[in-house]
């Protein structure tokens, strides 16, 4: 196989990893939502927290980007 | 209070992004624009190295750093602005100021409710990372940067026509390859640099290490060699141990999960706009350009907040940690 060519299949590849953030970021914000529908008054402090741990899901996706991003542009 | 009217030289706006959508339409058809050759770091603007370090290499001044001086520059102006305002001696501040005060409310309310009386030492890294990190992902924003620069003969390139005398634009065609040109532009955002993301990163971390000294002394390391149940409590002392040695790798993670977060959202996010940029050039950008906005925002205060929690934590001790965060 040529390189070009797998290089994109590889770039492609890497970026499965990101259905795991995405499963987690639905579950956090789950979670979240249905913390204020209970509990409004507490909102901004649910809120606080389901951006750091949307923070903390989403590094993952971007090592597989930053992954990928290499995997085409470097070398 | 009367409605504002949205007006320009007593034109409505509307029509003024009616005829920018028009002038891009023909603009795009006039000269298509192209896909730029994506490279990871920044592209020197200097040919001859300004210093060379002994053992690392020869550093060059590149595009970013232009960026790094205009963030610099909008910084200081918008603290000169806050501070005239400060000291004109009236207590409501208004238009400009009155934002900046706004916002540096909310930081400071925040940072209060979880770092409790260390707040005042945790603010300023806060203040000034949120701040900095927003300018610099919004320079993205401006129209010009990333799209304006020197022409270079590259492997890479593409066939140039003068549409002004100094002024050429690179036309779309056949890559010609060798002798070629490609655009380096004066300014590439700052935030698609990772030496800029990995030094913000290692301040936020050094310096949370700096404040856990400061609040608990040396009773702050052994949060990570944990040795003082190692005798008294069999088991769970080696368990407590293993517990602070990761603790250890988690705050080296730290800095790897700060730089690339910010590096690789507003990268992803440039070549984004490019690639839009090159499918449909006429008014799609718009659209991603607010995204773009967004991004921005959020990592900013992401940023800024997660450099907040682990000063707040480190100075807490860790009787009140609670649970690990394993992350």
């Amino acid at each position: 196989m040529e390189v070009a060519a797998a290089k994109l299949i590889g770039a492609g590849l890497a970026m499965i990893g990101t259905i795991g953030a995405g499963l987690g970021i639905g579950v956090l914000v789950n979670g979240a939502v249905q913390g204020i529908a209970r509990n409004p008054d507490a909102s901004g402090n649910v809120q606080t927290n389901m951006i750091l741990g949307i923070a903390f899901a989403e590094a993952v996706a971007i090592y597989c980007l930053v992954v990928a991003l290499l995997i085409l542009f470097v070398g | 209070m009367e409605q504002k009217k949205y007006r320009f030289f007593g034109i409505p706006n509307r029509y003024f992004v009616l005829a920018f959508i028009i002038l891009g339409y023909f603009a795009a058809r006039a000269y298509p624009p192209i896909l730029p050759h994506i490279q990871l770091p920044a592209e020197r603007v200097s040919h001859e190295p300004l210093f060379t370090l002994p053992g690392i290499g020869p550093f060059y001044w590149t595009n970013t750093l232009w960026a790094m001086l205009l963030v610099d520059v909008i910084l200081i102006a918008i603290a000169l602005v806050v501070r005239r305002a400060a000291s004109s001696g009236s207590l409501v501040p208004s238009g400009f100021s009155g934002a900046v005060e706004g916002l540096l409310e909310v930081i400071y309310n925040l940072t209060e409710s979880t770092a409790g009386k260390w707040a005042k030492s945790i603010l300023p890294f806060f203040a000034a990372i949120t701040l900095m990190v927003l300018v610099a992902n919004w320079i993205e924003l401006i129209p010009g940067v990333d799209s304006i620069g020197i022409l270079e003969e590259s492997d890479h390139g593409y066939p140039v026509k003068e549409v002004m005398p100094g002024v050429a634009t690179i036309v779309k065609g056949e890559e010609t390859g060798h002798g070629g040109y490609m655009l380096v532009p004066f300014v590439r955002v700052l935030s698609t640099d990772l030496n800029f993301t990995v030094g913000l990163a290692l301040i936020s971390v050094v310096m949370t290490q700096v404040l856990g000294v400061r609040s608990l002394g040396g009773k702050y390391f052994t949060k990570f060699i944990n040795v003082g149940g190692l005798f008294s409590r069999p088991i769970f002392g080696v368990i407590d141990f293993g517990v602070g040695l990761l603790e250890l790798v988690s705050e080296i993670s730290k800095i790897l999960s700060f730089s690339f977060r910010l590096f690789g959202n507003i990268f992803a996010g440039s070549v984004l706009l490019f690639v839009i940029g090159t499918l449909v050039p006429v008014f799609a950008q718009s659209g991603f350009l607010m995204l773009e906005f967004f991004v921005g925002l959020i990592q900013a205060f992401v940023f800024g907040m997660l450099t907040m929690v682990f000063m707040s934590q480190a100075t807490a001790g860790h009787g009140d940690h609670g649970e690990e965060h394993g992350h």
